[in-house]
Formats: C-alpha cells, structure tokens, sequence
C-alpha cells in the first residue's frame, strides 16, 4: 500500500518536473467504440519482443469495448528481416513493431509501403498525445508509425553501495572520475560495467551518444553533411570519443571483465547489475524495462535487494543529458483484413492513459508529451530543460548513428585511435 | 434459561442439519466437478491422440519426401539440391505447405525453399541465420515415422508461424561433386494445426487448446494465453512461489494430469496437460474457465436456501408454540403458588386457631391437676395434659413443616446451656418412656462445653422427634440416648456433638428408610396405625439438621431396633465441662413433685388484655397462688382504660385482637402522656409460633413475648424477671412440710433405708409413688431379666440389672442396689459363671423385696394429710 503511494506519489512530481521537457498538456477524450460492440474479429500484432505483457493487457482492456474480439501478439523469428515478407503472404499480421530508425533504409521502404497512413483523418486516430519530437513521417510527410515507447541512454546505479559508501551519484565528469576512484579504492574492480556491444544497448553508446548527438543537435546546420559523411563531419565526434577515451583509461572500467561477465545486452547486463557489486552500469531504458521482472529470478537480489534508479551518464563538464528516444512504433498493415478494426485498436491505445498503463507495466518512458514516468526514472526529472531532448532534433539518420556507434565501439575497444575514427567516418567497419 | 437453553438447542441442530446439508453439497459438487475434470482430461487425452495422429500424418509425408530423395542417393544418382526442391515442389499437394532442404553446415544455414521469397519473388534460397529452431529439435533421425519437429517459427521465406516436419536427406554438391548431407524440412503453417484444433472443443464452448514445447514456448497458443511462453504466463498471474512455480512445470512436464490455474483477470481456470503422444517435448494444454465446468453447484445453494428458510419457519413455530404452552404452564404455576400461599395461610391460620383455644383446655386443665384433689379426676386431667400436649405437637409440627416449604423457617443461633437443654429433653422424654415400662440410658459425656452457641429450640425439637419417635415404636426393651462430643483441628472454637438415639424397638425394613423423610409419609402404616403421628417428625427433623449443616443416619434392623444418629457442630461459649449430668437427672427426677407456687407478690398488679374471655380465665388462675393482683380487659381500648387510670408491675397483651390489636394497642399506650405506666414492661402474648418472633416484637415495642398456650411455670418465671423485687417473695421449697405418713411397715424392712429413699424422691408421696411402681413392676421385670438370661444375652441382661441398680437406689434400698451394681460390672466384664451363680439370688431378694411391699396396695396407710 505504502509502495503504491509512493509510487504515485513520484510518478505525480516527475510528471510536474518533467513539465519543462515537454510543451503540450492536453486532456485526454475518452475512447467511444465506433462499431458495433458485438463485432467478431481477430487481430494479430507481430513484434520482436518476446514477450509483450503490457499489449497484452491492453488486449484486454479492448476486450471490454469488444468482449468477442480476439487479439494476438506473436513473437517473429529475424524480425527485421521478414517483416516485410510477412505482410506480403497468405496470413499478414494487422499490427507491427517498427523503428525509427527504419525510416530512410530502402530495406523497409515495401514494409512502409504497406503501412496504413495514421496521419490521414479518415483514419480518425488522435495522436496529438504523443510527444512531437518523437513523431517520424515519411518524406512525403505521412504518419505511419506512432511511437510506443520511448526510451534513453544512461546508466542503471544502485543506490545502497553509494549510501554505503558515503558518495553522492556524480552529475558531471568530473565529479565521475572521483567517485570512481573512491570506488576503486573501496574495493569495487569496476565502479562501471555494461555490454560490450555495438548496438545501441552498448555500454560506449549509452555513455557517448546523448553527447554526440547533443552536439549535432547543436550544430543542426551541418546535419546534411553529417549524414552525407562528408569529409570533415567526422569531428563532430571527437568530443564525444576522447571524452570516451578518457573514460575508459581512466579505470573506471574493466572492459574486459565486462566482456568476460555480460555475455548478451539485455538479459545478462541485468542479472550482472543485480549481482548488488556494480555501482554503475550503463543501460537503456529498454534494459531497464526487463528489470522488474527479473528481480525475483536474481538470486542475489531476492538475498540482498537493493535501491536503483535510472540516471543520465555524467558524460560532460557541465553534466549529462536526456535524450528522449523512441523506441519502438506501431504501424498498421494496410492490407490487413480487419484495417477497420485494427485502426479501431489503434485508435483506442493511441491515448494517454493507454500508453501511460503500457509504459508503467513495460518499465519505460510513454511517449506522450506530459512524462508520466516510472519512479526508476525519477531523477531523469531533475536534468535542466536545456539537456534534455529528442532525437528527433538532432536530424541524425540511420547510417549516421550506426557509424557512431561504429566508432566508439572501435575506440572503446583499441582498435582505432580517436583520430583514425574521425577521419574514417563514414567507412568505418561496422558489425 | 430452560427457553434459551430449547432454542440454543434447536439453534445447534438446525446448524447441524446445515452444515450436513453443506458439506453433502459440497461432497456433491466435488464428485460431480471430479466427474467433470475427468471428462475434461479425457477430452485433452482425445485430442492428444488426433493431434498425434496429424502430426504422425505431416512427418510420414516429410519421410516420403526424404526417402526418395536418399533412394536416389542409395542408388549412385543422388539428387542435386535443385533436383531434391524440384521433386517435393512437384510431390506437394498444398500450396501452403513449404520444403526446404538446409545445409546446416554453412554459416548461414542456407538452402533451397519451393516458395519464392514473399517480398522477392524470383528468390528461392532460405536463410535460417536468424531463426534458432535446430538446437532442440527432437526425434530427427534417418527411421521413418518418427517425428522430428520443430517448435513454432517464422517461415523466414513469408513471415508465416510455422511448424517444420524434418528428416535428414543426402544431396549431391554440384560445386565438389560430392554427396552432403541436408537437412529436409516440411514446413507447415501453424494456422493449419490451428484449424484442426477449432473442431476439437467437445461439448465445451469456452475450451482452448494450446501446444507448447517443453521449455513452455506456444506452438499454438489459445486466446486467454498470454506471453510468448505458458510458464511465464503462469509466473505473471499466479503468485507462486519458486518453489510452487518450479513444482508446476515438473508436472506438466511429467505427465497427464489437471491443475487450478488464474488467468488474467485472476479467475479460476482449469488447465488439463498431457504430453503429446508421438514426442516428449511437446505437451497439449487445455484450458476452460473453472465456472464452465461447476455450474451445477448453484442448485445446491438453492437447496440451501429453501431448508434455512424452512427451518426458521419452524423455528418461528416452534418458538410460538413453545410461549403459548409456557404461558398456560405460568398460569398454571401461578394458580399452584396461590393455592399453595393459601394452603400456607390455612395451616398457619389454623394453628393460630388452633393454638388459641388450647391454651384455655391445657390451662383450665392445669386448674383441674392443681386443684382437684381426686386422684381420679386428677388421672383424667394428667390425660388430658397429654393428649393436649400431643396434639399441641401435632399442631407445631405442621406449622413447622409448613414454614419450612415456604422458606420461612430460619435458625436463629443463640448462647445456650447444653445442660440445661438437655435437662428439657430429659423431663420431656424420660416420663413417656417410663410410662411404657422402657428403660430411658443416659450416655452423657461430661466433657461436653457447658455453654455452646446453636440455635436451642430446633436441636430440642429434634432430638425430641427422634426420642418421641423411640418412645413412639419401642414396645419393651430400652432407649439409650448418647451424647457425645470431640473437637475439630480445622475450627478450635467449635465442638462437633454426636447425637445418638437407640431403641430396641420395632425396626425399620431397609426398603422403607427412604420413605421415613417423606412428609406426611407413615411406614408399616397397617402395623402403626395406633400410634399417633403426622408423618412429619422425621421429615422436618432432616430439614432443621439440613439448615444447620447436618443430617440424618439411621441404621436399622426389622424388629429388633433402630439407632437414629446425627453430628452437630456448635461454637463453644464456654469450655467447662458440663460432669455428670445423668445422676443429677435421676436427682432431678426423684424430686419431681406437683405444682408449688414458685413465688408470691401480694403487693404487685398486672394487667393482662386478651379478647378470649376464657384465656383471661386461665390467666388468671394459673396465677392464683402467686397472690397478685391480676385486673384483666376483653380489648385494647377496655385495656387502655385501665392502663391510664392503674399502675401496672406487668402488662400481658394478646396480639390479634379485633379492632385494635395488641400492637396498635401498645402504639397507644406508648404515646400516652401523664400515665402511672410509664417505664412498666409489656409482655405480648401470642399464639403465633415463628421464628423472629422476638424481633419482631420488640420492634413494635414490647418487652417480651410468651406463647400460648401459656405454660405455666414459663409465666411464674417471666413473672419474678420483670416484677419489681421489693414486691416478690420467693417460695422455699425446702421449708416445706412433707405431707405425707409413711407406713410404719417400711421401717420394719430389712432392705429399705427410708432416709436414701426421701432423699432420693424429694418428699414421702413421691417416695411412696417410687415404691409403688416398683412393686407393680418388679415381677415383670424379674421375669425380664430370667428371659433375657435364659437366652444367654448376657448384654440385655446386663443393661436390665442396670435399670434394676437404679430402682434400687431410688427406692432407698441402698445394699440391694450394691449386689446389682456388682452383677452390672460382672455382666459387662462377659463373666457368665459369676452371673449364673448369682444372678438368681439378687432375683430373689428383689422379688422378696416386693412381696414385702405389698401392704402398699390399697393400704390407706399412706393418706395425704390434708
């Protein structure tokens, strides 16, 4: 019961603090079924999440308008790769996952192709809801994917060992180098540990991108020759890398006990973190959504549980930032046999509170405009206006992003210098 | 209590017969949803069979596929991948359903598929890079039916969920020119498993059926299901512990079998598992909302329903007729008090009656015994005395008993002298059984406390039933009342008394003891029925001993005597030993004479006020020979007359009178001013005999009370407490004269000393009276004693010289009394010899003794002289 509070409690200031990071506030309309409420149909939605607890209770929660409606979530094999075949055969799904980075690689341009256009008004789907700086469109400024989920880049902290050890959970750079050394010299191997990894859940990405796409953001005039990797551009890095560098040679990692101990970037840097011996441990907010659930499954949590949050990565002078993220959308499959009652559905979780229920059970950040966020993202509440952000802002594509992650990734890991990864920009090997 | 204790009763059975009917109903419901969940897990078994006959059916299929294409490479023209895809392509009937042959040995895992590639249509090649479904694929091996399958996949050649059938084929490498080995898949969509199971609900419209494999992953997966995996589904919406959890996959994982799970909106569901029959890694789950299967169980809450109801009403009903036989039950209570309040008003009323005119008989009756002096008349008279005395018994006995039953009886504990009451009992008793020719024993022990606190007139009143009682039933033989006393440890301030009556008389059958404490009960009726009584005496006797904390025993045997025993436990006032009370009885008792005057008062006045004339009467002479001055008033006004106008010594005032009553009267007089009474004592007389008399009349003001009858020697000595002493002059008894001669004859016998005979008997006519009795008495009790003798009952012959002892002595033939005092001590040391020898001589003296006595008889020689 006290929990319960508690949490709303948090939830209800972190939404007044967040206010800065968001502009629009408008009251929600309540969902009225537009057909027939004994209307029998079936709807799959396909994905790449394993398990999607949080659409299922959706499901249900549709259920009441339409009790004879039949919803399904099905988990596909390689995703990215059949997707496009899946809605083109004998059993299409009515509703999929899709990424904002999809946009631009000709790969999904038939998967977009046979999206349904959300943005059209015949459609009747109201995301106003939803935080404009999340929102991608085609070029031909069409919606067909609204986000979800939002998510971000930081680190997961356990509160308990810096009670313990008398810190504070550093806000800048500076005072990052020296917590960790009190750390080191308290015992802790490696005050920071994550996934060594290329993807986005990497640890160098979690630490490196808000920065580099800060900067971008800051520079959005040069945006153009950053995608285009044209020469030069590569030194819109170089902050975000050496700061890196400097990170890693400063021992505050053990790159290679992470190696050794976080063998995947999902589970593993979760059940490593619950060990209870990690300070900090660089997560994303999709990281941080399976950590509910895996507490009880951690022996050594279930033994010693701990205090966590979620925190911005102290990479700068002057402190981290928050950059809101999307992490996954819904499209609608055009051709679907039930387009009515699939924009129906949409049209119904396309609201505030929908996606506010789904953010809460899922652990991550609604996409909406006003954050209602989970207590573990408190303190994302706390960072100044001006250090908060979308990507959206800072107009980096796909291929951009991955030669970033492709040159912090080499960086991290020795196998180029900052120097060599700034001038390669653009042809630097990726996974 | 009794109507709460009836409806706690029929509360219990009525929750009884609920609970019966509940717990039947729920054994009902647990049979019939037993029933319920075997047929359910039938249902899952049936399908598990049609399930297992599909799959059988899909891998046969892939083995055809297989077996051609390995026939070719048996044969040394193995087929090429192209050639292997071209055949199943051809051999496949379904559009549906895919083949791929996979070389799993290459990074990709690539191969060839039938279909092209949904989004790209010229491209037949398949990559299963991504899609890990070959670590634990089950039963692939080169036997034919046996099913090798995987678990639900995205066919990455469209993005359909699928199922793969797959055997292992040998292919030629077109590039080495070498035979490899592939892997053949037939793959199905899952919707085509789906289908089959849509028609597989039985009679249950809300059944669903899932597969999942063994690590809980759906291969199909049933609408209420949620998560990607059956297990994770569980742990979501069940709160389990690890160990609960951990419990629940053993055992879908180990069998056939039904279990309770919630679903997600935490409903009861029941879930029926079986593993699949063809493979151990697939299991079937069934699932139906628990409702769906005990629906039936509302008939017996119904049932429920109607039988509460049922029984309230009968409650009600029951609880109705109960108050109305109650309320004729009060009625008749009540009737039952009332007629019993008047039996008791009757009876106290009646005594009160009865009481009044007894007083005039037994006092004019006391004028005739004082006055009279013919000896018949006098005769006549000691008979009415105790005729009266009997029927005042009677009547006391009633009004006692009646009090009892009412509850008014008290015990009223008062300082009395044991010996003194004693005394009483003695004078009451030992005259009657002398009268019978009974031997009355004293067996007093002296060390009894002289003054002991106990409520007198009750323990008297009892002992007095008990010895009238033997006086009553003993024919002959003796009565022997004992006395004694020992001290408790725990109370050092009391004395327990052991009260004993035994007599010799006629018994009493052990059947009939019981009945002897019933009121108004008579034992041996037809045998007793001359003997006087109500039937009470020992019933109230057991009633005062029950109120003062004792009771009754009695040992008996039919014929030969009754001991009748009780132990009473008293305060000791004082520790004095009372000595030997018994010689001073037989002194008492020898001096007993007629009625002297016990004083004289000239000079006093007394007014007595009773509205009876003839009780004023009596008063009046009972007081004659005192001498005062008696003034007497026939109502209270006629005595407050005289009050104010004379000084009285002593006022009598009769209680009930018409008019104004004694204490009305008294009110009265009390409140008069100027009177010569003041400070005079006033004395009530009542015939009413309760207890708190004196309480109660002292708070109406008076000094004292005496009942009536009045008894006479009582009223002289109320008489000398409250007169004022200047005024009495107390009588001498020894100054006077005996009035009596004796026969000059007695002097002449040998055996007769006359002094010890006065001295014993008090005066010479009641010395003459004592030899009287014993000459009429001595050849009955010879021959008594030769009887007894004769019998060698050394023990009554022993008691009998006793009694001869005591005659003697009391006849002043002192040396006569010594020899049977020597026989007594030589009976009771058992010496038969000494006795044999002896006794007859002691006999013949005794009988001489008589013969000697005889001029006694009709002899005029002993004339009062008057």
């Amino acid at each position: 019961m006290k929990k319960t509070f508690r949490t709303l409690l948090s939830l209800g200031m972190a939404a007044l603090m967040l206010q800065g990071c968001g502009s629009q506030n408008k009251a929600d309309v309540a969902f009225v079924p537009k057909y027939d409420k004994e209307s029998e149909f079936s709807l799959t939605v396909a994905g790449y999440y394993g398990n999607f607890e949080s659409l299922e209770s959706e499901f249900e929660r549709f259920y009441e308008y339409y009790p004879n409606a039949s919803l399904q979530y099905v988990t596909m094999d390689d995703y990215n790769n059949v997707i496009s075949s899946a809605l083109v055969n004998s059993e299409p799904p009515d509703i999929f996952t899709t990424n904002s980075w999809m946009i631009g690689n000709e790969a999904y341009d038939d998967m977009f192709n046979a999206c349904e256009v959300l943005s059209d008004s015949s459609v009747g789907i109201d995301y106003s809801c939803i935080s404009e700086s999340l929102i991608r469109t085609t070029d031909s400024g069409d919606v067909v994917m609204i986000p979800i989920f939002a998510t971000s880049f930081g680190m997961l902290v356990n509160l308990d060992i810096f009670e313990k050890e008398g810190l504070k959970v550093p806000t800048d750079f500076g005072e990052l180098m020296d917590v960790c050394a009190k750390l080191k010299s308290a015992g802790y191997e490696s005050p920071m540990m994550g996934a060594d990894r290329f993807s986005g859940s990497g640890l160098f990405n979690c630490f490196a991108y808000p920065m580099y796409a800060y900067n971008v953001k800051n520079n959005i005039d040069k945006i153009d020759a950053i995608n285009n990797f044209e020469p030069g551009s590569g030194e819109f890095m170089r902050p975000s890398l050496e700061r890196l560098n400097e990170l890693i040679n400063s021992g505050c990692i053990d790159l290679a006990k992470c190696q050794e101990e976080i063998t995947d970037e999902y589970d593993s840097v979760i059940m490593r973190f619950f060990e209870g011996d990690v300070p900090m441990m660089f997560a994303t907010g999709d990281v941080v959504s399976g950590t509910a659930k895996r507490e009880s499954k951690s022996d050594a949590f279930s033994a010693h549980p701990f205090k966590y949050r979620f925190y911005a990565a102290p990479s700068a002078d002057d402190g981290g930032f928050f950059i809101n993220s999307t992490s996954i959308c819904f499209s609608v499959n055009k051709n679907s046999r039930n387009i009515d009652m699939a924009n129906e559905f949409m049209r119904f979780l396309i609201n505030r509170k929908e996606l506010g229920n789904m953010a809460a059970l899922k652990r991550l950040i609604p996409p909406v405009d006003d954050l209602s966020v989970d207590e573990i993202y408190s303190e994302l509440s706390k960072m100044p206006a001006d250090r908060c952000f979308s990507d959206k802002e800072t107009g980096l594509l796909d291929p951009a992003v991955r030669q970033f992650r492709a040159a912090i990734y080499a960086v991290g890991n020795g196998t180029m210098t900052v120097d060599e990864a700034v001038a390669a920009y653009g042809n630097i090997p990726e996974e | 209590m009794k109507r709460k204790l009836i409806i706690i009763t029929n509360l219990l059975i009525m929750g009884s017969i609920m609970l019966f009917i509940i717990r039947y109903a729920n054994i009902k419901a647990t049979e019939s949803y037993s029933n319920e969940i075997a047929a359910f897990e039938k249902l899952t078994i049936t399908i598990n069979q049609i399930i297992a006959n599909y799959l059988e059916d899909e891998q046969h299929l892939c083995d055809l596929w297989a077996n051609y294409i390995n026939r070719s490479a048996q044969e040394g023209s193995p087929m090429t991948s192209e050639e292997a895809i071209n055949y199943i392509r051809k051999a496949k009937i379904s559009p549906e359903i895919e083949g791929h042959l996979v070389f799993l040995d290459t990074p990709e895992r690539n191969g060839l598929s039938t279909g092209a590639d949904a989004s790209d249509h010229g491209v037949y090649t398949v990559s299963y890079k991504n899609v890990k479904i070959f670590d634990n694929i089950e039963g692939v091996s080169d036997e034919n039916d046996v099913v090798g399958l995987t678990r639900a996949y995205t066919n990455p050649m469209n993005g359909v969920q699928s199922i793969a059938f797959v055997n292992n084929v040998t292919v030629l490498d077109t590039q080495s020119n070498e035979q490899k080995s592939a892997l053949l898949m037939r793959v199905v969509p899952l919707s085509r498993l789906d289908q089959k199971l849509v028609f597989l609900k039985g009679g249950y419209e809300n059944v669903e059926i899932s597969l999942v494999d063994n690590e809980g992953n759906y291969v199909v997966r049933g609408k209420s299901f949620k998560n990607s995996n059956f297990f994770e589904y569980y742990k979501s919406y069940n709160a389990a512990s690890a160990e609960q959890y951990g419990q629940v996959i053993s055992e879908i994982a180990g069998g056939t079998g039904t279990i309770t799970i919630k679903n997600v909106k935490g409903e009861d569901c029941v879930l029926s598992y079986t593993p699949l029959k063809i493979m151990t890694t697939w299991f079937l789950l069934a699932y139906i909302p628990e409702k769906d299967l005990v629906a039936s169980r509302s008939i017996d809450w119904l049932l429920l329903g109607i039988a509460s109801i049922g029984f309230i009403f009968l409650l009600i009903f029951n609880s109705i007729v109960m108050m109305i036989y109650n309320r004729k039950l009060s009625e008749a209570a009540m009737q039952a008090n009332q007629a019993n309040e008047a039996k008791s008003y009757f009876l106290s009323t009646m005594s009160h009656d009865i009481r009044t005119p007894m007083n005039a008989i037994l006092g004019l009756n006391e004028m005739v015994l004082r006055e009279s002096g013919d000896d018949n008349i006098r005769r006549y008279s000691e008979s009415i005395r105790t005729a009266g005395s009997t029927l005042l018994g009677i009547i006391n006995d009633i009004l006692d008993f009646s009090k009892i039953e009412a509850g008014k009886m008290e015990i009223i504990n008062v300082d009395y002298s044991f010996a003194s009451l004693l005394n009483d009992l003695v004078n009451m008793v030992q005259k009657k059984a002398e009268d019978k020719g009974l031997a009355f024993n004293l067996d007093i022990d002296r060390t009894i406390p002289v003054l002991l606190n106990g409520d007198e007139i009750r323990i008297k009143q009892v002992i007095i039933n008990i010895l009238s009682n033997a006086v009553k039933y003993t024919r002959q033989g003796q009565i022997t009342f004992s006395v004694h006393a020992h001290k408790t440890e725990d109370k050092p301030d009391s004395v327990v008394l052991r009260v004993s009556v035994a007599d010799t008389g006629i018994g009493i059958k052990p059947e009939d003891i019981d009945r002897l404490f019933v009121a108004f009960e008579r034992i041996d009726e037809k045998k007793n029925r001359n003997i006087e009584g109500t039937g009470l005496g020992m019933t109230i006797v057991q009633r005062f001993l029950d109120m003062m904390g004792s009771h009754l025993e009695v040992e008996s045997k039919y014929g030969e005597g009754s001991v009748f025993s009780f132990e009473l436990e008293q305060k000791v006032v004082k520790w004095d030993p009372i000595g030997d009370v018994e010689e001073a009885f037989r002194r008492s008792l020898s001096i007993r004479s007629n009625y002297h005057e016990k004083f004289t008062a000239p000079d006093a006045r007394v007014l007595v006020v009773d509205d009876t004339p003839v009780n004023l009467t009596v008063f009046v002479n009972l007081l004659k020979q005192t001498q005062l001055k008696i003034d007497t008033a026939e109502s209270g006004d006629e005595g407050i007359a005289l009050f104010s106008a004379n000084h009285y010594d002593v006022i009598f005032l009769d209680h009930m009178m018409p008019d104004k009553d004694g204490i009305e009267t008294l009110r009265e007089m009390k409140n008069m001013t100027g009177t010569p009474n003041t400070g005079t004592p006033v004395i009530c007389l009542t015939a009413n005999a309760i207890s708190g008399m004196r309480e109660m009349y002292t708070n109406a003001g008076f000094d004292d009370y005496l009942t009536k009858p009045i008894d006479a020697e009582r009223l002289e000595m109320m008489l000398q407490q409250y007169l004022p002493e200047d005024k009495v002059v107390t009588s001498q008894e020894t100054d006077e004269t005996d009035d009596y001669v004796l026969p000059q004859f007695l002097s002449d016998l040998k055996e007769i000393d006359i002094d010890s005979g006065l001295n014993y008997c008090g005066d010479g006519e009641s010395y003459i009276m004592a030899l009287e009795m014993y000459r009429e008495s001595a050849e009955k009790k010879a021959e008594e004693i030769e009887k007894y003798w004769a019998a060698r009952d050394i023990k009554n012959t022993t008691i009998k010289v006793h009694s001869l002892k005591s005659t003697l002595r009391a006849i002043g033939a002192p040396e006569l009394g010594e020899f049977a005092a020597r026989l007594e001590k030589t009976g009771n040391d058992g010496d038969m010899e000494t006795l044999d020898k002896e006794l007859d001589k002691l006999l013949s003296r005794y009988r001489q003794l008589a013969r000697d006595l005889e001029p006694l008889n009709g002899d005029d020689a002993y004339e009062k002289d008057l």
